[in-house]
Order: structure tokens, then C-alpha cells, then sequence
């Protein structure tokens, strides 16, 4: 059994991974001032950055950033804007996971992956004031400034 | 003069009386590549646990919370262009994909497919953050165990052949799935070609 496993591993653990094992994404594309925070420390973000569960992206007024998610969700945050990713699993092998993220403050486009496809219940996302279930779609989602009047 | 003032200050009071109450909530569902309708999304209000979902399902379909209210309107594309075309200008790649086959029980590429590695090279090169995830696949000839193998074989091939074309190595991701994933369904034993084949992702 023991020996099963590992052969499984070994045969489906991708080899050479693009992404750590703790990695949700990636930084894709960047423009302007963009940071990121992960356990009250504020770390820079560049190309090829990895994002985790539980990171907070900031974008400033000049700042746009692209991220890819390893389940091919893609996710664009404008300017002004504060991106929290709450809860981020995939499964490679059967392509199932669940997302979870909170739109703070700003705007984000979305356009779903392999999770919204294969388990579409498990993809939500949230504002201040929304909350949205996601049945594999594109679509942009404006939290504006973050109030909820 | 007085009454002019007045007069001022009154139209001021107006117009400020029909400033529409601030938006603090906006979802548009947009169309896929293809201008079709991309899905659907449920929206309700964050506030209101038991409020009803309220479903979009077509193009442009848009949801507005306006002083507290969930209001459905149609935007436009010119409209979400003007407000958020900084947006869509800069999302990541969508994830593109290329199948290459093998001669049987080989890692040898299928003449036809061999020139798409270039395509796959290129594309690469115009990304500024781009990798490349490379899947092995085998039809159903062969044991489990060794299709496993073979699978893997497959992938890292293809891995080496676009690194000796000068894609950086560590943007190579590589896995087997032998034959459990068949793109068109056999019985064991059974030789197919469109099974023998490595899946690439570039993403």
C-alpha cells in the first residue's frame, strides 16, 4: 500500500513544479505600485511572484496586477484595490477545489478555471456589501471604495 | 438680488436632491471569447443572509447596490470598456493548450505534430511571466504500469525537446497520467493513436 502510494506520488506529483506546493498563483502581469501582504509583513510583488492562501494584494493608484491561479482561474485587480484570497485548494489530478475571495476595496475581473468547472459550488466571491456564487463565467466585480452605505 | 440668490440656492438643492445615491456594489457578468453568455453568477446582498440570490445569466446582465438596494440593469461593452478597460487590458493569458502524438509504444513525436513545439516556443517567449505544464498520456496497449511509465517518458521528451530549443527549464512543469485519461475512449488492448499524446499548457 505504502508502496502504492508512493508510485502514485511519484507518477502524478508533478515533477519540477512551476508552483510550490503552498502556492494558490501567480503574478502574471504587473503595472505601477503593487504589494503584498502575508502575516502583517508587507512584501514587494514582481513578475512570476507566488500569491498563498490567506495573502492580501494591495494595488496602488498607478497599480494593476494579473494573477493566475494553479487551477487556471484568472483574476485582475485594478487600481485602488485590496484583494484578500480566504481559502484556495485544487486537486490537479481530478481538477476539483474550492476558492474563496473577498474583493476589499476597488475592482477585480475574474475568469473562472478548472474549480468553477468541476465544482461549482465551491467558487465564491465576496465584497463589503456582494456576495457572489460563480458557475464558470467571466465577469468584473467593483467593490468601489469599500464603504457599505 | 436676494430673490436671484434664493433662486440659486435652490436649484443647488435640487440637483443635489437628485444626485443619484452612491453605487457601493457592482457585478457585470460579461460574455466568454466567443460573445456568448460566459455562465451564470448568484448574487445577493452580503448584508441580508436570507436574501434571495438573484441569478445572471445573460451578456452585460449587471447588478447594482444603490443606497442598499440590489438593482438589475444591462451595461454595455462600451460601457464596461470606458469604466474598466484597464482592466481587461491587463488580464494574464488565457491558458492555451497543444496536443502532440507518438509513434506507438515510443516517445518519438508523430512527424505532423513534431513543428507544434515551435509554435509552443514562441508563444512562450511573448509572455513575460509564461510556463509551460506538459502531461503525458498513452493509449490502452500495455499494461497499467507500464503506460504509467511510458506516460512520463512521453512528458519528459517533449520537456527536453522544448528545453534544447531554449525554453528555461525550471518553466517546465511535467506528469504522467498513463492511460486513465484517454481522449477517446477504447477497450484495453486496443491501439489509438489520438491517445498517444502529450498535452501542453502554457499558461
Amino acid at each position: 500500500m505504502a508502496l502504492r502510494t508512493l508510485l502514485f506520488a511519484v507518477l502524478f506529483g508533478i515533477t519540477a513544479p512551476a508552483l510550490a506546493a503552498d502556492a494558490a498563483g501567480v503574478v502574471k502581469r504587473l503595472q505601477g505600485t503593487v504589494t503584498l501582504e502575508r502575516d502583517g509583513k508587507t512584501l514587494p510583488v514582481a513578475l512570476r511572484t507566488e500569491v498563498q492562501v490567506g495573502d492580501r494584494i494591495v494595488t496602488g493608484v498607478d497599480g494593476l496586477v494579473g494573477i493566475t491561479l494553479a487551477d487556471d482561474t484568472l483574476l485582475t485587480a485594478g487600481q485602488n484595490s485590496q484583494l484578500l484570497i480566504n481559502d484556495f485548494k485544487f486537486n490537479t489530478t481530478t481538477n476539483e477545489g474550492s476558492l474563496l475571495a473577498m474583493l476589499v476595496r476597488g475592482t477585480l475581473h475574474v475568469v473562472t478555471g478548472l474549480i468553477a468547472k468541476n465544482s461549482p459550488l465551491q467558487v465564491e466571491f465576496r465584497t463589503p456589501t456582494l456576495v457572489l456564487g460563480v458557475r464558470g463565467t467571466e465577469f468584473i466585480v467593483d467593490a468601489g471604495d469599500g464603504a457599505t452605505p | 438680488m436676494k430673490s436671484i440668490l434664493a433662486g440659486l440656492a435652490l436649484l443647488l438643492l435640487c440637483a443635489c436632491a437628485q444626485l443619484p445615491p452612491p453605487v457601493s456594489g457592482r457585478v457585470i457578468l460579461l460574455p466568454g471569447p466567443d460573445g456568448r453568455s460566459s455562465g451564470e453568477l448568484h448574487v445577493r446582498d452580503a448584508a441580508a443572509a436570507d436574501a434571495p440570490w438573484q441569478l445572471l445569466l445573460d451578456p452585460y446582465a449587471q447588478i447594482e447596490r444603490v443606497g442598499g438596494v440590489l438593482r438589475r440593469s444591462t451595461s454595455t461593452a462600451q460601457s464596461v470598456q470606458q469604466r474598466y478597460g484597464g482592466l481587461l487590458a491587463r488580464q494574464p493569458m488565457r491558458p492555451r493548450r497543444y496536443i502532440v502524438n507518438f509513434a506507438t509504444g515510443s516517445t518519438q513525436l508523430t512527424p505532423e505534430t513534431a513543428p507544434l513545439l515551435e509554435q509552443v516556443r514562441e508563444a512562450l517567449a511573448e509572455q513575460p511571466a509564461g510556463e509551460v505544464i506538459v502531461i503525458g498520456h498513452t493509449d490502452r496497449v500495455g499494461s497499467m504500469e507500464a503506460n504509467d511509465k511510458l506516460s512520463v517518458a512521453r512528458a519528459d521528451a517533449v520537456r527536453e525537446l522544448l528545453v534544447a530549443k531554449g525554453v528555461p527549464r525550471e518553466q517546465i512543469s511535467v506528469a504522467g497520467r498513463g492511460e486513465r485519461e484517454p481522449l477517446v475512449r477504447t477497450a484495453d488492448e486496443v491501439p489509438e493513436a489520438r491517445n498517444r499524446r502529450v498535452e501542453i499548457k502554457l499558461r
